[in-house]
This record gives C-alpha cells, structure tokens and sequence, in this order.
C-alpha cells in the first residue's frame, strides 16, 4: 500500500469515527432540548359557565396555547384559538362592538371565528365545546 | 474535495488561511524530546470547552432562585432527557479539571518551565488556577443543596478572620448576613459570566505568551545546558523540532481521549463518587448536617485551618503558601532547569506534594 492511499484510508477512518462520536453525542443533545410533551396537552379542559358571562369572552391556555371561550348568546358557547391567522398575534374581543380584533395588524374576527376584515387569510381555529352541568368541557 | 478546495483557495486569497495553519501548524516545531506531559494545555482547553457547552445547556433549565434551585437541578437530573449526562458531565468535569491544572502545575515547577522567561506564562497561569477554584467554589452553591449551602457557609465564613475587614468581607460576599438569595445571586452571576468572562481572557493571554515566547525546551538528555537569563526578547525555536501537526497533535489527542475517557468512566460507572448523601437534599438553613466537608481540592486548606489554633493563623499560612508559589518564578532566578541539579528544590516539591496529599486524607477522615 503506497503512501497516498494509506493517507486517504487514514482520514476516511478517522472522518467515519468523528461521524460516529459526533452522532452518539448528537443524540442526547437533541433529546435534551427537545420540547417535552406536558399532560396538559392531550386532556380537556374544565371552566365553569359561571367564569363567561353573556356577550363576554374568557381567555385560558388550551393544550400549551392562548385559547378562547365566548358565550354568544345565553347558553350559545363558542371557543377558539387566540392566535390570529395572519402572523400569530394574540386576538383580544371587543365587547362593544361583538367582534375580535388582532391589535398588531388590524386584523378582525366576528364571534364566529370569521374574518371581517383585515389581512388574516382564513378563520380563526374553532375548539369543540361541550356543556357538562355547571361546566363546560373544551377539547 | 472539490467545493472544499473552492472554499480553501476563496479564504486563502483574501486571508492568506493557509500560511497562518502552516506557520502553526505543519511549520511550527516542537522540541524533539517533548513529553506528554506538554499536552495538558491541550487536555484542559477541551475540559473547558466540554464545561462551557454543559454549562450552557443546563443554563436552559437551571433557575437561580432558592425557591427553585433544588428543584430545577432535580428535574435535570430526574425529568430532562440525558439532563441527568449534562449535569454529571459538567460536575465531574470540574474535579477532573482541577486534577488536570495540578497536574500541569506539578509539572511546569518539576520541569522548571516558570523560570525566565517564561514568568508572565507562569503568573497567567497561576490566576486561571484560582479563577478554576474560584469558578468551582460558586458552582458548588448552585445546587442549592444542604452540602451547597453549608459549604458555601463555611468557605466564606473562613474570611471573617482577616484583620479589621474579616465581617466586612463575609457580609459582602454572602451579599448578607447569612447565604441566601443574594448569595445565590451573586454567586450565578459569577459563575456563568463574571469569571468566564476574566478566564477567557486569561487563557488568551496564557496562549499568546507560550506562542510568543515559545515552547520551552524539556531540561532533559546529554546535551541540555541552562541558558542565561534574555535581556533581550528572542523567541525560542526549535529548528530541527518536530511538527505541532501531526506529530504533536496525535499524542494531543491520545491524552485528551484518556481525560474524556477518564470523565466518561467516573459519570458512568461512579456517579455518586463526588455527590455526598447532603448534595441530595435541599438546603435547610435552620439544620447543619453532620460531617460536612469541602470537595477533595479544598480539603488541604480546611485541615490547615483546624491543625492551627487560631484561624488566623492557618489563614495567613494558606496566603503565604499561595503568593510564594505565584511569585516563584521571581524568587528562583537561577537559569537551571534539570531536576537531578536542583536537589533542594526537588525536594520542597516532593515534601510539598506529600503534604497536599497528606493534609488532603487527614481533613477526609477527620
């Protein structure tokens, strides 16, 4: 085996063994920044109708995100993600006027989650909801 | 190999890269009789770099709070995903690299490296020693455990006997009267910023004087002879050396794969080896568990302090101990380097050793 050829099997094995060690390291790096999975991601979750008066919006974390549940009309209850469409700002509800609207580029929501106007793309995310005695169930 | 070769000449055309890697790397030559134990440097700057990334990755989760403290590096070590390798990684890490700076230490003085001119390496090196013990003593409290707190207790409660100022420092460096909040505070500050910042430096400047300088020769084979004493700056080459690359740089990285091997194998099959049974329980202010006892590289000064009747006494001692070895290189000036003709100084290294290692099991077991 000449000279030149020892040196390339030289450096392919020490690039191939480098790989291999930076890979065992990679693994737990990745796994040890990666976003943990909380209970509260899967489950529902419980606010009492007394928490959401008529014509009045309630905001709560749903599964990690900024959520929504709004009672319409007496026992109409609806619920939606906070998060506008357009670029993921947290709508607010304007009770004078029965609409959402997203504060950072004007962007507005009716109470059934539809755009009014403004630049968000599509409607807001609904949540199913449920009416559980005293309760209501979202999720 | 191609778009490797673009980027390499691209570089080389603006920055003249390759004439700098040559000048350090393949034209730079070592003594021909350099030893393993010149690659220490070496072994410590991947040690450090293996602390700074674990220390940054456990900054993600860690919380500074002595609500939360125990609580965070609980989860670390029981909830986070290899939380568990970062956190030992990183602890172990620090024994091994206080072991290591000995070690480099110990044989800097036997190979009579400090000498002249070579002083201003020397004096870098000795502060990055005691930024290491430094950075050390404020990890140690991060965890906020009952060993935490109650060795954070002790260490600064031993600088109440300094004359005239001795509550005046304890009071400032607990930030308080007592270790709490600002303590830990304080503490973390200097920890993750305040002294890596100043070692960073450090080591900048611990590298430009052994680049400018040049590596020393070791003092040993038929043909050494003590040279005088510069009075003009010369960079020491070493004409017919051995390359830094690759020749030096494998035995580098021979020594380097023992330490982390040496790290690896304490995380894996000793973990509990520098965790004491109070590093598991949370700091209680009002409870002082039995026994308590510094980490292996302090107890030398802890035994100092008790053998001595007053606390003064050993402190002034320890002071003494420390400015001597840090201004050695201005008190032995002789241009002799080889130990067989040095007998006095081989044998204050010896006894000294002995002592640190005698003072070190006396303190363990007493």
């Amino acid at each position: 085996m000449d000279t030149g050829s020892r040196r390339k099997f030289l450096v392919i094995s020490l690039g191939a063994l480098g790989a291999l060690l930076t890979g065992i390291a990679s693994y737990p790096l990745f796994r040890y920044l990666s976003p943990r999975q909380t209970g509260g991601e899967k489950g529902l979750v419980t606010i009492t109708r007394a928490q959401v008066g008529v014509g009045q919006a309630h905001f709560f974390q749903f599964r990690g995100h900024p959520a929504v549940v709004l009672q319409r009309a007496p026992g109409v209850f609806v619920a939606f993600s906070a998060i506008c469409t357009h670029l993921g700002c947290i709508i607010r509800w304007l009770p004078e006027k029965g609409e959402f609207l997203c504060p950072c580029h004007a962007g507005r929501y009716a109470g059934d989650g539809k755009v009014l106007g403004g630049p968000p793309p599509k409607p807001l995310q609904t949540i199913p909801i449920a009416l559980s005695g005293v309760n209501l169930l979202i999720g | 190999m191609g778009l490797g070769k673009n980027i390499g000449d691209f570089l080389d055309a603006r920055l003249g890269i390759r004439d700098i890697l040559e000048q350090n790397l393949t034209r730079y030559l070592l003594p021909r009789n350099i030893n393993a134990w010149y690659t220490l440097g070496a072994v410590l700057l991947t040690l450090f770099a293996v602390q700074i990334g674990t220390g940054i990755l456990l900054l993600v989760y860690y919380n500074p709070t002595t609500e939360e403290a125990f609580r965070s590096v609980q989860r670390i070590m029981n909830e986070v995903p290899f939380g568990w390798l970062i956190r030992s990684v990183h602890a172990v890490g620090a024994n091994i690299i206080v072991f290591a700076l000995l070690l480099h230490m110990l044989s800097v003085l036997f190979m009579g490296s400090y000498k002249s001119p070579r002083e201003m390496t020397w004096l870098a090196g000795f502060f990055l020693l005691l930024l290491s013990l430094g950075m050390c003593l404020t990890g140690y409290l991060l965890p906020w455990s009952q060993l935490s707190f109650w060795a954070t207790t002790v260490a600064t409660k031993s600088s109440a006997e300094i004359p005239l100022v001795g509550d005046i420092v304890v009071r400032f460096l607990r930030g308080g009267a007592m270790v709490g909040q600002p303590t830990l505070g304080r503490f973390f500050a200097l920890h993750v910023m305040g002294f890596p910042l100043l070692f960073g430096l450090l080591v900048l400047f611990h590298l430009f004087c052994v680049r400018r300088v040049g590596i020393s020769r070791p003092p040993f084979g038929p043909d050494w002879r003590p040279a005088p004493p510069p009075t003009t700056f010369r960079h020491e080459e070493h004409p017919r050396g051995i390359p830094f690359f690759p020749h030096y740089v494998a035995k580098d990285a021979a020594i380097i794969a023992f330490f982390l091997a040496l790290l690896l194998g304490v995380v894996f099959f000793a973990p509990a080896l520098f965790f004491p049974p109070a590093a598991f329980e949370p700091a209680d202010p009002f409870v002082t568990p039995p026994g308590i006892k510094p980490e292996w590289y302090f107890l030398w000064a802890y035994q100092t302090l008790k053998i001595f009747p007053s606390e003064f006494l050993g402190l002034a001692v320890q002071g003494i101990a420390v400015t001597l070895l840090l201004i050695l290189p201005f008190l032995d000036r002789s241009p002799e380097r080889r130990p067989a003709s040095r007998p006095l100084f081989v044998t204050c290294f010896a006894a000294g050793v002995a002592l640190f290692i005698a003072l070190s099991i006396w303190g363990h077991y007493s």
